[in-house]
């Protein structure tokens, strides 16, 4: 079978092919305490606008009295070799570069949202209107990549950096002698929903199964958490509807109503906007 | 054991109503058109006289669909990336395939509907060939949108384009009946379609019920053979927030009640229950889209 090849001139994986780079991340879970500063320092070394991240951590507390446990999972893009948003990217704005990072060109993004109804792993965010820094780029698609301005200057990514108890490695996993390549073959690695077919390229060590599984995942959140959000989006001019806001419908038949109404009212409340907009 | 999930990123909802109206807008477009061939080009002779009214009624469906889509854009202005620079046309994503659909269907059926007006037989047989053929597509194209994404379980079945082309029949064939019925009002006596024909074709409508409620009980039996995902899927579409557009709107309201009342003799003939008919099930495909576009994003987004 012949290799996938994959958007901007047709790269393909660069997985085991010796003379190129092929930049993966391992994170282990065993040291991560949960601390919060690859979030942080992401969202300010990249304007990340409220309600979305790059990388962020899910957090579940398991278990009963006395024998609980809480569990930290770093989410972030994984950077597939096999890329459903860049398969279902219609412009070519997102591809997958021959070193595995798969990268955004925002002057190509027509906001169309396919590549995050794709993306199975929910790390691709829409940037809204408003951001801090004008001439950020605006409504567009937006995703963590694995920091490329500063690995090509030889720089670790910001997460990596930052991170205060060495849990995310990060380097050239084609390289035998790097630091990723020897804990990845050292250690038990599991990705996050192998069953997709993504073949993702953040590999964590110590992965909980309750924190992995989706269904897990959607069950066990505090109602609390989702009205505050709903609260959060529905005053933030920040978002809105075009950054998204489903879980209203967490609030039964008056709250899909609502929903629609919302979707609605925002589509036209922004059409003009975004139409003159774009003309002066 | 219990748990509880305390933190997330909320990266949500990202096609919302005016989408699902959209997928509506195509399939009733489709639906309709389907019915002005049936006489122009697969000879039914009877359906002739809605012909011109039924595709010109499938372009003006049609005309709404680009406004829609393209202010739905994040940047409206940079939807000729899809139609006019072949560098940025990336051929595997569906929603490529889509815009050239969009973009060549209406102009097959304007031609289509001239050649209809000057009653070209040869002509209007060809076109009509071709725009039905892009009818289909154009609608079979938005259920392979998401179809081809796996992480969206109910979607993600080859039954959906299927599914989403049934609903189109049922609902442009309803939607066209209760125009038809409008269109009598205003029209001539000579012009006027009979309450016959409507009945005839609330009769193809039914066969379009009969299918769809068909696909619907494979797709049924698919999920509650699939996985731990597929059962909270079904949970929440029988069961949760989303019973409304799929149990109460879709299924009863846009597809049972239809069916009883066209299957009893007495009635499936009469046109104001041809026209309650034709009405339930036009806006019952509207709650087909709302939980197929909806429900997808609500699940995923909570992981």
């Amino acid at each position: 079978m012949g290799e996938r090849m994959y958007g901007f001139n047709g790269v393909s994986p660069s997985a085991g092919k010796p003379g190129r780079k092929r930049y993966a991340m391992v994170i282990d879970l065993r040291r991560c305490t949960g601390c919060n500063a690859c979030t942080a320092s992401c969202k300010t070394a990249y304007d990340v606008p409220l309600g979305a991240s790059r990388i962020w951590l899910m957090e579940a507390e398991t278990g009963e009295f006395p024998n609980t446990k809480r569990n930290v999972l770093p989410r972030l893009c994984n950077q597939c070799d096999h890329p459903t948003c860049v398969r279902n990217c219609p412009t070519k704005a997102t591809f997958k570069h021959p070193d595995g990072y798969v990268l955004q060109r925002y002057n190509r993004c027509i906001g169309c949202r396919t590549c995050m109804v794709a993306c199975p792993y929910n790390a691709r965010h829409f940037l809204p209107e408003y951001r801090r820094d004008p001439r950020n780029p605006r409504n567009v698609a937006d995703k963590c990549d694995f920091c490329i301005v500063r690995v090509t200057r030889g720089l670790a990514p910001i997460c990596v950096n930052s991170c205060t108890g060495g849990a995310i490695i990060f380097g050239d996993m084609n390289d035998p002698e790097s630091e990723v390549s020897r804990v990845f073959h050292a250690n038990k690695t599991f990705t996050l929903r192998p069953e997709m077919g993504n073949a993702p390229q953040v590999f964590y060590i110590g992965l909980n199964e309750k924190i992995a599984d989706p269904e897990f995942a959607f069950h066990h959140r505090s109602k609390q958490l989702h009205r505050r959000y709903n609260t959060f989006k529905r005053n933030s001019e920040v978002g809105g509807e075009m950054a998204g806001n489903i879980i209203d419908t967490d609030m039964g038949f008056i709250g899909l109503i609502r929903q629609g109404l919302n979707n609605f009212r925002t589509f036209f409340r922004d059409a003009p906007h975004k139409i003159f907009r774009g003309l002066f | 054991m219990e748990g509880q999930i305390i933190a997330n990123a909320f990266h949500h909802a990202y096609w919302g109503f005016p989408i699902a109206t959209y997928f509506w807008l195509v399939g009733a477009s489709a639906g309709s058109f389907v019915i002005s061939t049936l006489g122009w080009v697969f000879g039914i002779k009877k359906y002739k006289s809605t012909a011109f009214f039924a595709s010109n009624m499938a372009i003006a469906l049609l005309l709404i669909v680009p406004i829609i889509l393209i202010i739905d854009l994040g940047k409206p202005y940079r939807f000729f990336h899809l139609l006019m620079l072949p560098s940025f046309s990336h051929w595997s994503a569906p929603m490529m395939w889509g815009s050239m659909f969009i973009l060549s269907y209406p102009i097959s059926m304007m031609f289509y509907s001239y050649f209809v007006y000057k009653k070209n037989e040869k002509w209007a047989r060809i076109l009509g060939i071709l725009a039905v053929v892009l009818a289909l597509c154009t609608h079979w194209y938005t259920g392979v949108v998401i179809q081809l994404n796996p992480s969206r379980i109910p979607n993600h079945a080859s039954v959906a384009p299927i599914l989403f082309l049934t609903g189109a029949y049922v609902s442009g064939i309803g939607l066209l009946n209760i125009c038809l019925w409008i269109r009598n009002h205003f029209v001539g006596p000579d012009n006027r379609v009979s309450a016959g024909l409507i009945a005839d074709m609330a009769r193809l409508m039914l066969y379009g019920v009969v299918f769809d409620l068909f696909l619907l009980w494979n797709e049924f039996l698919h999920m509650t053979y699939g996985f731990g995902e597929e059962y909270t899927m079904l949970y929440d579409v029988l069961l949760g927030v989303f019973r409304w557009p799929y149990f109460y709107l879709e299924i009863i309201w846009g597809l049972l009640f239809p069916l009883i009342i066209l299957m009893i003799p007495k009635i499936n003939r009469q046109l104001p229950w041809v026209l309650l008919a034709s009405f339930m099930c036009a806006t019952g495909v509207y709650g087909m889209r709302i939980w197929w576009v909806m429900a997808n994003f609500y699940y995923q987004g909570h992981f």
